[in-house]
């Protein structure tokens, strides 16, 4: 019983906190440009609002036009659940727990791009061919940072696989992931998130046709992701869970927060890239993390 | 009742199949199953009672005695061997129907019950001889099956470059063993473990069972024969008998000492008959043949668990190889379960519309909801997502990678990349099968064939209900189909006997679950929320663009692009275009293909020139009695030279 009231708190602070981020991000935008922005509970209102909302449907959508969101974040919600929270580990942890991330980000993916090429638009087309082709490199990267986790802490399972190298290997580590966060998360110079122009759009253009709840449930989704992604980062980069239970906690909202600022920075100093040069970057992100497979392999034969 | 028993009953419902099938298909369909039954009992037996099941005969047959044995490692394929035949069976009786194929719909059933039958004999062989034999058997009723439509042109040249591949992996096989015949003394198989000598061999086995598997690039005849064949034989061909080929290679490994070598090599074509295969499978536009390539993807999942497995067993059997073999052995079922329900969703595709041109499709899901779901799950599970079975047995290989990277063990070099390759390879799956059920169940249909398709009948969805739910099965409930893995480890590698499930295996098991009950209640969550705030129809957003038509629609081609481009160095696509021009364009058009690489640019090209040489070598035989008798003199002067000079008695 305790475990399930455990699990249901986690989910909890999970889908609470999440929608924090992207107005965070925003103000931090806002901020640079000398704009006042958005609030930053923006999503939080918005996603109230669309909760409520009617459906316009395409006329061409099928049932999985519902369906693909709703697993879509369901599969982010479990996947969530996995990450360790600082001191207070994960909700369930197993040997090979890491790779059940990663197919569950895999199983988000399949699902959106599925429900985005529902509507048979050919800007959706586009938005979810370019998701599914470009995450073949930022799964590579991701899967290589795992190596190089789990050949420092001689481990496959998430709780004691967090505990980061120091020195140079955290540092192209740090890098690696970082630029994964943007790509996988959509964010400049991936894509723009503010962008108005469909053809240029990424995860954007997958969502065109989707309003009303289904919309919500996307939104709301990608902030989880967003969230995962920056604790991952976090956890993977610096010895937060080896510090004291209070001081880890607060370390690990200080170094969320503080990254979440840094993409608002990127965000607002960088111009998008072509989409040429995306593979370019991931595969320098993969380059990155590969280096740092090496450091802690060169660490661990010594 | 001993598996014994079982397989007779199975051999007699098959024989009686190929005997009395061609008039009477209730008949046939009713032996068809027992036999599929009774041999899927008798797998279960073993797997059971861990006890082989040996016979020897007291009769000989073509000079030797007959010697079956169904252990644990024959019982995994003698398994999916009775599945996918039973539902393959009731399949063909609506998709190959007398009524609709008269000429072929009878020498289908018989060529069918002939496959089986083969199949099983192989399988259960354990004399060189007869190997041979049932191999020889099922290779040419597999040519029959494959070219039942032979009125099409393609269709025979597809059945005639299977046929010589087929025949090349034949030759392999021969010389194979015949030199372990030669070298042991008698043609009985069994444990060699103590013959060092043997080693080389498995070279030879490597090719032949290799070309049978489709290894990249020993692929060449498969996606055609695939694509070509009824739906009903691309998916027995795909599920059970390219498996044979992995049979073979474990049988073989698990029997004889193999060369040092061998566990790299076959973890590097492992490695690259993945990537390539699904490289390949994203430049296709006919959905068969990229289901074809993602088989060859498929072996090479298999081919690195088993490549680990014997690197490990040569490194003091270490225990990482216990959970690359296993999800190998895993995944030769999993594969077989899943790409034969793709297949029949294929083939009931096909069934509807009349082609598997995917541009030509699109916007099924309306007309055939059961097939678009089913192909969905089947496509759900080959991407190896959570919670299917594909998603168990790639966690167990990825598994035993990582642990061969931690214990920094011999195989720790080859782990890396095979970890990378894999999961880019999972990647490029899921973006292969979004564009196949994108292009083809979802958005509008793009030609009026697709617009008239119709759903199937009961005869075709049953089956595919029916993979569909063993594919839920294994990856919800996976410790229960694990003691099979087990003893077919063991049979493998007796120093790995007793293979305990590892403790994750089972909480995979309950995540599972767990995930498949809150993805149901979700859905059904956001979908009365939807219905209750109210739901309206509407045009597809077109950017405010008024009247979009299905032509607009993104296709096959276009969203493998970003990816085919990347590949474009092995896939070599070929691109017709006329682009528009001037003030007032007349017309303008832009075609790509993607050729098989491999045959057209290595094989074909070896091919002609092997005909040049013999065409120069042709020019001796003319027809002049003179220069004949000029021949003879000069080959007996050949002779007595070497008799005189050469040493000999």
């Amino acid at each position: 019983m305790t475990a399930f009231l455990e699990i249901i708190l986690r989910l909890a602070v999970w889908l609470a906190l999440a929608p924090l981020l992207p107005g965070i991000l925003n103000k931090t935008k806002a901020w640079v440009a000398g704009r006042r922005g958005p609030p930053v509970l923006q999503l939080y209102y918005d996603l109230a609002r669309l909760w409520r909302k009617s459906v316009v449907l395409s006329t061409l959508a099928s049932p999985g036009f519902i369906a693909g969101p709703a697993v879509a974040w369901v599969a982010l919600a479990a996947a969530a659940l996995l990450v360790p929270l600082g001191p207070a580990g994960g909700a369930l942890s197993f040997k090979g727990d890491v790779l059940l991330l990663v197919y569950l980000l895999a199983a988000a993916r399949f699902c959106t791009a599925w429900a985005a090429l529902e509507a048979g638009s050919s800007f959706e087309g586009m938005g979810a061919a370019r998701e599914v082709s470009y995450a073949v490199l930022s799964e590579a990267a991701l899967i290589t940072a795992v190596l190089s986790l789990s050949v420092q802490s001689g481990s496959v399972t998430l709780g004691t696989m967090l505990t980061p190298p120091v020195g140079a290997g955290a540092a192209l580590l740090a890098a690696g992931l970082f630029a994964v966060l943007l790509a996988e998360n959509c964010r400049v110079p991936f894509d723009d998130p503010n962008t108005h122009l469909e053809l240029t759009m990424i995860h954007e253009a997958m969502a065109l046709d989707h309003s009303g709840p289904p919309l919500a449930v996307i939104l709301h989704g990608a902030s989880m992701k967003l969230l995962l992604f920056l604790v991952l980062l976090s956890e993977a980069v610096l010895p937060i869970r080896q510090l004291p239970a209070f001081t880890a906690s607060a370390a690990l909202a200080g170094t969320v927060l503080s990254v979440t600022v840094g993409v608002g920075l990127v965000e607002s100093l960088l111009a998008r890239f072509s989409f040429r040069r995306v593979p370019l970057l991931l595969t320098t992100a993969f380059l990155l993390c590969l280096f740092a497979l090496l450091l802690a392999w060169k660490g661990g034969a010594q | 009742m001993t598996p014994g028993h079982l397989l007779l009953i199975a051999a007699v419902a098959m024989f009686f199949g190929l005997l009395g099938g061609r008039g009477a298909p209730r008949l046939w369909l009713t032996a068809m199953l027992v036999g599929g039954i009774a041999a899927l009992l008798a797998a279960i037996q073993v797997f059971v009672s861990g006890a082989q099941w040996d016979w020897r005969s007291e009769f000989s047959v073509c000079g030797e005695p007959l010697h079956l044995r169904l252990d644990a490692m024959s019982a995994v394929f003698i398994a999916l061997l009775g599945a996918l035949g039973g539902a393959g069976s009731v399949y063909s009786c609506e998709y190959w129907s007398d009524k609709a194929h008269p000429r072929s719909a009878r020498a289908g059933r018989m060529w069918w019950s002939a496959q089986l039958l083969s199949l099983g004999l192989v399988l259960l062989s354990s004399n060189g001889l007869h190997f041979l034999i049932a191999w020889e058997l099922y290779a040419v009723s597999s040519y029959f099956l494959i070219t039942l439509d032979r009125q099409k042109r393609e269709v025979r040249a597809a059945g005639w470059l299977y046929l010589a591949a087929s025949h090349v992996a034949g030759l392999f096989l021969f010389a194979f063993f015949a030199m372990l015949a030669g070298r042991t003394g008698g043609w009985d198989l069994g444990p060699m473990r103590d013959h060092a000598e043997l080693a080389p061999l498995f070279w030879l086995a490597l090719f032949g069972f290799g070309i049978k598997a489709g290894m990249f690039p020993l692929h060449v005849w498969l996606p055609s024969a695939h694509a070509n064949a009824p739906s009903h034989v691309s998916a027995i061909m795909s599920g059970v008998s390219i498996k044979v080929g992995i049979y073979g290679l474990v049988r073989f490994s698990g029997w004889l000492v193999v060369p040092a070598a061998a566990g790299w090599v076959v973890a590097v074509l492992g490695v690259i008959s993945a990537v390539l295969g699904v490289a390949f499978a994203l430049g296709q536009h006919d959905l068969k043949r990229l289901l074809a390539y993602h088989s060859i993807e498929n072996i090479g999942i298999i081919l690195i668990g088993l490549g680990f497995a014997m690197i490990a067993a040569g490194h003091g059997n270490a225990a990482w190889g216990r959970l690359a073999l296993a999800g190998a052995l895993l995944h030769v079922w999993n594969h077989g379960l899943f790409k034969s329900l793709l297949f029949l969703g294929a083939g009931s595709v096909v069934h509807a519309t009349g082609t598997r041109e995917m541009s030509l499709l699109g916007g099924l899901w309306r007309a055939m909801p059961w097939t678009a779901g089913l192909f969905a799950l089947g496509a759900a599970a080959i991407c190896g997502l959570p919670p299917l079975n594909g998603f168990v047995s790639e966690w167990l290989v990825y598994l035993g990678l990582f642990d061969s990277l931690i214990a920094h063990s011999a195989a720790a070099r080859a782990a890396v990349p095979a970890v990378v390759l894999l999961a880019m390879t999972g990647a490029l799956a899921l973006a292969c099968f979004i564009k196949a059920c994108g292009v083809v169940f979802l958005g509008a249909a793009r030609t009026n064939a697709s617009a008239r398709a119709h759903e199937c009948g009961p005869m075709m969805r049953g089956p595919m209900l029916a993979l569909a739910g063993s594919c839920v099965a294994i990856g919800l409930a996976p410790l229960v189909f694990w003691p099979a893995v087990a003893r077919a480890a063991s049979a493998w590698n007796p120093a790995w006997a007793g293979l305990e499930a590892p403790p994750s295996l089972g909480t995979i098991g309950v995540a599972n679950v767990a995930l498949t009950v809150i993805a149901i209640a979700a859905v059904s969550l956001l979908w009365r929320r939807t219905r209750k705030n109210g739901l309206r129809r509407a045009l597809t957003w077109d950017c405010g663009y008024a009247a979009p038509s299905a032509r607009m629609q993104y296709t096959a081609g276009s969203f493998a692009g970003i990816i085919t481009e990347w590949f474009a160095w092995i896939l070599r696509p070929l691109r017709h275009r006329q682009i528009p021009d001037g003030a007032f364009p007349a017309d303008a058009s832009f075609e790509e293909h993607t050729p098989e690489t491999v045959l057209e640019q290595l094989i074909e090209p070896a091919g002609a020139g092997a005909l040049q040489v013999a065409m120069v070598a042709r020019r001796l035989q003319h027809g002049r009695l003179q220069a004949y008798l000029l021949y003879i003199v000069l080959g007996l002067a050949a002779l007595a030279a070497v008799v005189l000079f050469g040493g000999g008695r």
